[in-house]
């Protein structure tokens, strides 16, 4: 199977954010970029369809600047065969504009599967996956937790909120991966020396007009400051008045 | 020549013909290992180990009973291998005797020291076998020994000793107008039991007594390349050629360059180890002392120190005799004979080669084998993985933000390396916190108790606040030398930039690696632990304690760091500190103690990674500690207090753990 | 003039909580910038029994579409009749940011060629554009955006606009699906409802949570019990819970798990790890029962009690019990 996974370089998340000088992006110093963590799920999730199959080849592609290079190198230590940088070195936002450049660039590639995490962590809109599909004309399951194949068929289960759905799609196909499909792999050193020497191409991004922009990045409100009611079972009718009187939930 | 002195001749020359095939046998399967760093430099320190260790037997005596029984087999052999080579070359050169060679009185003194010394011997190798048969002994016990070995070689150097009175006496009786009671008493005892003897029946016995010894002599000299005992010819070159007690330091792992092409990293199989590591293989004796040490097998752990050098001895001869060497990579000695579940319970304590009285490095070639488990294949514990990623990430094993690093020092006005530099200050001392000392809630405690001291004391120190990031020890520890290269080279410019000279850490991870492993990457500190630090502040006078010479006298135990301990030789510094803060206070030590400590469990990574077999080695150590009754409990290292404060309290004891740091920042006058 | 759209989103043919908020949202907006509010609703032949509740709430026409195909969710039918019916005479579209509608609505923004904004928690139209807030970065980050096409695609974070009555005509329009929804080549073959009428977490105005303060599986039936006092809980779980396997994955709340913004959430034997606050920080009023007074959790939660929460629970149960019998 020829599989295509689309990845995003996204900063650590286990960290403070401070917002950057242009008040559009977070200050970059002191962090450290990795692969999304969804994108990850379905890097490895193709990783293993490949190994399974015994055959196959998996491609993974990035937009931005050079610095997803190191991004791509890393899908490539956990096993991917090559990679594709989409050159934009300016940030864009709209997920739109986005999947127009990936869409451009998949339609090329004759791929059986296009995975994606099913959101980038950092910005969270979860659309650019679905709308690449839209302009390849290919169905989609999106946000799946399980997948299968089955006579040219992909069978997938997608979480719902206390429920799921049992969801298939004919091949060739777009799935967005969320989490428990796969956890992805550590690369060994191996992995990450082979990957130096694994094609990487650089192609110019073909990015489209954008509808949509990113005026401000702020952190959220803080929280007032709460405080602790008691200690041990003595403290729960104090509790029980606070939130009855004070906070009005009861 | 007689005939009989013809025939010894060629059996004679045909044994040393033997033996040398075999030893040029050997030492091809030792050229089978990889090259190793000089073991020919600094001689002086060699041979005093050679001296201490191989000679006077320094390890072997820790062990109060079978100590002396060995010493006095050694010391034997050496002593009785002179009177066989004067016994040898007699058998080819009629007659031949050292005596027209020396004084009379150097002679006398000679052959009475063999009489002596052979009867020791017997009495020696009688009680060795006595307690392999009858008293069951722990440590010489294990499936991976092959026990009937020591029991032939026990019987075979008896015979030796036995045959050797036996001509002796013969001849005593058979010609007793040249005996010479004097020169050998106990032979001459012998010869009386059986003064009986017809001359002519003595000189056969005597003939008989006299071939057997030969025989005997030469088969054991040619079985000892195939058997444990191969130890007689490798141990003392070995300790020549270890560096486990020096030169250089300590605990230091093996450096790795990691930018050629490798084909293995680190060691899947016998060929990728050192010779070293090889050679270490062949003077193993199987006694067990290692294993006996260990606190991962003395809790029920698979792992065995020595079933890794008898593995490492099995799998070299396997590989070497096979004549298609393809077939062969079936079964390397990674997962073929040592498993990963022994090579993650190690906890690098170090206990297993402190013991080992022929100075192997076991511990060496387990980190080599999980250099390639994790270097080669990423296969590791689960639960490792994250701490990896937090590493790569954000520069400390746990999840904890970055930039709240320096956040234990708010309100205490401790500068930062950065701002002091900014001022065009220069500090004595850079404090170095560690990942535990900066995150963990119990740590922080003793890290703001030391600033307290320093500052009290007067000290300039700085620290480095946000800038500082995890030295890399439990990623280098569990085998990922990528990451902990990356981590310490990150270090290392950072201490470079601001131009760092002296460090000092409570933390004896970050006090080992900075100070003894960062200088294979280039960074070279004087590094100092805290306890020796706040020592030495005390010696001087500089630290404004109390001394309550009255009040409830409280008996504290001392758990010693490993990394403190054994690498790096600190015992007495946390102890005396113990002493000068509280005069008033009885100190008693743990039955494992010191150089025999016990280890808390947390080091070769494994505070990273679950213990699901056995006992809990904390729990072990904690039972130890209580057993005292002690009040209190003394540390000098981050790691070591979590797991002793969390073993204490499983055993819903009332004992408090200290870091020494806090009892004497306890007493800092207000 | 140009209308307001909204998306009626159903599960077993009943009508979610998230359709409601879409509705009031696209009244608000229709309230300020004029237009009808044009409220879709797709499902089995029956489904217009809902009409009524929408236009309750404000839809001055409802769109009905009724086949057998959309017995379950059909993605790419609804996608293709809602693209169809937006490309003109529209100026804005509200779905929600639930599982479907974060399916759905990119899939019509992509048709109609436009960029939609999603898990929305405010939202302001201006002139030709509407300015909107997103949370991204796990929680972390709130970011800003402006969104100038037309129609503005708007997906709400399920909790963010809280459901309003405005009665309003509500007229019934049945319209085809566009082409066969028959024919769709994604074909949902199941929908499972979670076990029993479980309140979801997404829709619960209280949420009793559990860690691993709780020691063992079978004392989550502490946390149930407390739910079931309150009578509007859902029961949720952090990461370490879900990964041993004491809860089913969906009831994690956290970084990779749901995002959730009850009025009340009770954090029960939770430490408060930076992953699992960023799924409910934004919880109206937040309570914490734990036995270390320094868990982070207690730097979050407007009250905390700090002891034994096995001791506490049960206590706390009778006491909401009482209070609730009493009001």
């Amino acid at each position: 199977m020829k599989i295509a996974v689309c990845i995003k370089r996204v900063p650590d998340m286990d960290v403070r954010f401070k917002i950057g000088a242009n008040g559009t992006s977070v200050d970059e110093a002191g962090l450290k970029f990795d692969i999304s963590d969804f994108d990850g799920y379905a890097v490895e999730a193709a990783l293993q369809i490949k190994e399974k199959a015994n055959a196959g080849e998996v491609v993974v592609i990035s937009l931005g600047a050079d610095n997803v290079q190191e991004t791509l190198r890393k899908a490539m230590s956990m096993g991917a065969d090559r990679a594709v940088q989409l050159k934009h070195d300016a940030p864009v936002f709209d997920s739109f504009a986005i999947a127009t450049a990936l869409a451009a660039e998949i339609s090329t590639g004759g791929y059986d599967l296009v995975m994606f995490g099913r959101m980038s962590i950092d910005t969270a809109n979860q659309a650019t996956g679905t709308m690449v599909a839209e302009l390849l004309g290919l169905p989609i399951l999106t946000a799946i937790s399980k997948l299968d194949f089955d006579g040219g068929k992909a069978k997938a289960r997608r979480e719902l909120e206390g429920s799921y759905e049992l969801i298939e799609c004919p091949l060739p196909a777009v799935v967005t991966i969320d989490e428990g499909i796969a956890r992805p792999r550590y690369p060994s050193l191996k992995g990450i020396m082979a990957a130096k020497k694994k094609p990487l191409e650089t192609k110019p991004a073909q990015v489209g007009e954008q509808s949509y922009t990113l005026d401000k990045m702020e952190l959220p409100a803080e929280r007032a400051a709460g405080r602790i009611v008691g200690e041990g079972k003595d403290a729960v009718p104090e509790l029980v008045r606070l939130l009855k009187e004070e906070a009005k939930v009861l | 020549m007689s005939d009989g002195h013809v025939l010894f001749t060629i059996i004679f020359v045909c044994a040393l013909g033997f033996f040398a095939a075999n030893i040029q046998r050997l030492i091809g399967e030792l050229q089978l290992g990889h090259t190793d760093d000089s073991r020919w430099n600094d001689l002086p320190t060699r041979f005093g180990n050679f001296l201490r260790i191989g000679i006077f037997q320094e390890k072997i005596f820790r062990d109060s009973i079978a100590g002396p029984m060995h010493a006095a087999i050694f010391w034997g052999f050496g002593i009785l291998t002179l009177g066989t080579i004067e016994f040898l070359i007699g058998g080819v050169i009629p007659g031949f005797s050292f005596q027209p060679f020396f004084l009379a009185p150097v002679y006398a003194f000679f052959a009475l020291n063999q009489d002596v010394w052979a009867a020791l011997v017997i009495a020696a190798v009688g009680m060795a076998l006595f307690r392999r048969l009858t008293k069951r002994v722990k440590r010489l016990q294990g499936a991976e020994t092959h026990p009937n070995d020591p029991l032939l070689i026990l019987s075979w150097i008896a015979s030796l000793m036995i045959t050797m009175f036996a001509y002796e006496a013969f001849e005593m009786v058979a010609h007793p107008d040249t005996m010479t009671p004097m020169l050998r008493p106990i032979s001459f005892g012998v010869a009386m039991a059986f003064s009986w003897m017809s001359p002519s029946a003595a000189t056969v016995a005597h003939d008989l007594a006299w071939w057997a010894h030969g025989l005997l002599v030469l088969g054991f000299l040619n079985y000892l390349p195939y058997s444990k005992h191969l130890h007689v010819v490798a141990s003392l070159p070995n300790v020549f050629l270890s560096n486990t007690s020096g030169p250089g330091q300590k605990g230091v792992m093996k450096p790795m360059d990691l930018e050629g092409d490798l084909e293995v990293f680190g060691a899947k199989d016998v060929t990728d180890l050192s010779w070293k590591s090889l050679l270490d293989g062949f003077a193993c004796t199987e006694c067990g002392r290692c294993t006996s040490v260990c606190p991962a097998h003395t809790t029920g752990k698979l792992l065995s120190p020595r079933k890794i050098m008898i593995n490492v001895r099995e799998r070299l001869e396997s590989y070497a005799h096979a004549a298609d060497k393809s077939t062969v990579a079936d079964r390397t000695l990674l997962d073929g004979y040592i498993t990963e579940e022994e090579l993650w319970s190690c906890t690098s304590c170090g206990a297993c080669v402190q013991e080992c009285p022929v100075s192997i490095d076991q511990l060496s070639v387990i980190m080599e084998l999980r250099r390639n488990l994790v270097l080669g294949e990423s296969r590791f514990p689960a639960e490792v993985m994250p701490a990896f990623e937090s590493m790569e990430q954000r520069g400390s094993p746990w999840a904890f933000d970055p930039g709240d690093r320096g956040k234990w020092a708010e309100g205490m006005n401790i500068p930062t390396m950065a701002e002091m530099t900014e001022r065009g200050e220069r500090p004595e001392v850079l404090y170095w916190v560690g990942c535990m000392g900066s995150f963990d809630d119990r740590a922080k405690k003793t890290t703001v108790a030391f600033a307290q001291i320093m500052q009290a004391s007067g000290v300039k120190f700085a620290i480095l606040g946000q800038e500082e990031k995890c030295n890399g020890d439990p990623a280098r520890r569990m085998g990922n030398e990528y990451l902990y290269q990356m981590l310490a080279k990150d270090n290392i410019e950072t201490l470079d930039k601001y131009g760092v000279r002296t460090i000092v850490t409570a933390c004896p991870h970050c006090f080992h690696q900075i100070g003894n492993e960062f200088p294979q990457l280039g960074g070279n500190y004087d590094v100092v632990h805290h306890s020796t630090f706040i020592e030495s502040l005390l010696e001087q006078g500089r630290v404004p304690i109390v001394q309550e010479l009255h009040g409830p006298v409280r008996t504290f135990t001392y758990h010693d760091s490993c990394y403190l301990g054994r690498y790096n030789d600190v015992y007495d510094a946390p102890r005396e500190t113990l002493r000068r803060a509280l005069p008033v206070m009885n100190l008693v030590e743990m039955p494992r103690s010191k150089d025999k400590g016990l280890c808390c469990g947390a080091g070769g990574g494994r505070m990273f990674m679950e213990e699901t077999v056995g006992k809990r080695i904390n729990v072990e150590r904690a039972e130890e500690a209580l057993a005292t009754g002690a009040d209190a409990i003394a540390v000098a290292c981050p790691f070591c207090m979590t797991m002793m404060a969390d073993s204490v309290k499983s055993r819903n004891a009332n004992v408090e753990v200290y870091d020494i740091a806090e009892v004497v920042a306890g007493q800092l006058r207000a | 003039m140009s209308n307001i759209f909204a998306f009626a989103e159903t599960r077993g043919g009943e009508l979610r909580r998230a359709a409601l908020e879409a509705v009031t949202a696209a009244r608000q907006t229709a309230d300020q910038v004029g237009g009808e509010v044009r409220v879709l609703i797709a499902g089995a032949p029956g489904i217009a029994v809902h009409a009524a509740k929408l236009a309750a709430h404000g839809a001055d026409m409802v769109l009905v579409v009724e086949h057998e195909a959309f017995t379950h969710y059909n993605p790419e039918a609804l996608a293709a009749t809602l693209a169809a019916g937006l490309a003109s005479n529209y100026r804005a579209a509200f779905f929600s940011a639930s599982a479907q509608g974060k399916d759905l609505a990119p899939r019509v923004a992509a048709k109609l060629k436009v960029a939609l904004a999603s898990d929305v928690t405010e939202f302001a139209f201006s002139g030709d554009a509407v300015v909107a807030k997103h949370p991204g970065y796990t929680g972390k980050i709130v970011q800003t955006l402006t969104l100038k096409a037309t129609p503005a695609i708007i997906s709400l974070r399920p909790g963010a606009v809280l459901p309003k009555e405005s009665p309003k005509a509500g007229t019934v329009q049945n319209i085809p699906s566009a082409g066969d929804p028959a024919a769709s080549r994604v074909v949902v073959t199941d929908t499972v409802v979670g076990g029993g009428a479980k309140l979801d977490l997404g829709e619960a105005p209280v949420i009793i949570s559990g860690g691993r303060g709780l020691k063992e599986a079978a004392n989550f039936a502490l946390v149930e019990d407390l739910a079931a006092a309150f009578g509007n809980a859902a029961v949720g779980a952090t990461r370490a819970v879900t990964d041993e396997g004491w809860r089913p994955h969906s009831d994690q709340i956290g970084q990779t798990g749901r995002l959730v913004s009850p009025d009340l959430y009770v954090a029960c034997g939770i430490s408060g790890a930076i992953q699992h606050l960023a799924g409910m920080r934004t919880s109206k009023t937040i309570v914490a029962i734990n036995k270390d007074k320094e868990a982070p959790i207690f730097k979050i939660a407007d009250y905390g009690i700090v002891g034994d929460v096995l001791e506490i629970l049960p206590v706390l149960t009778a006491a909401v019990k009482t209070a609730k019998q009493g009001a």
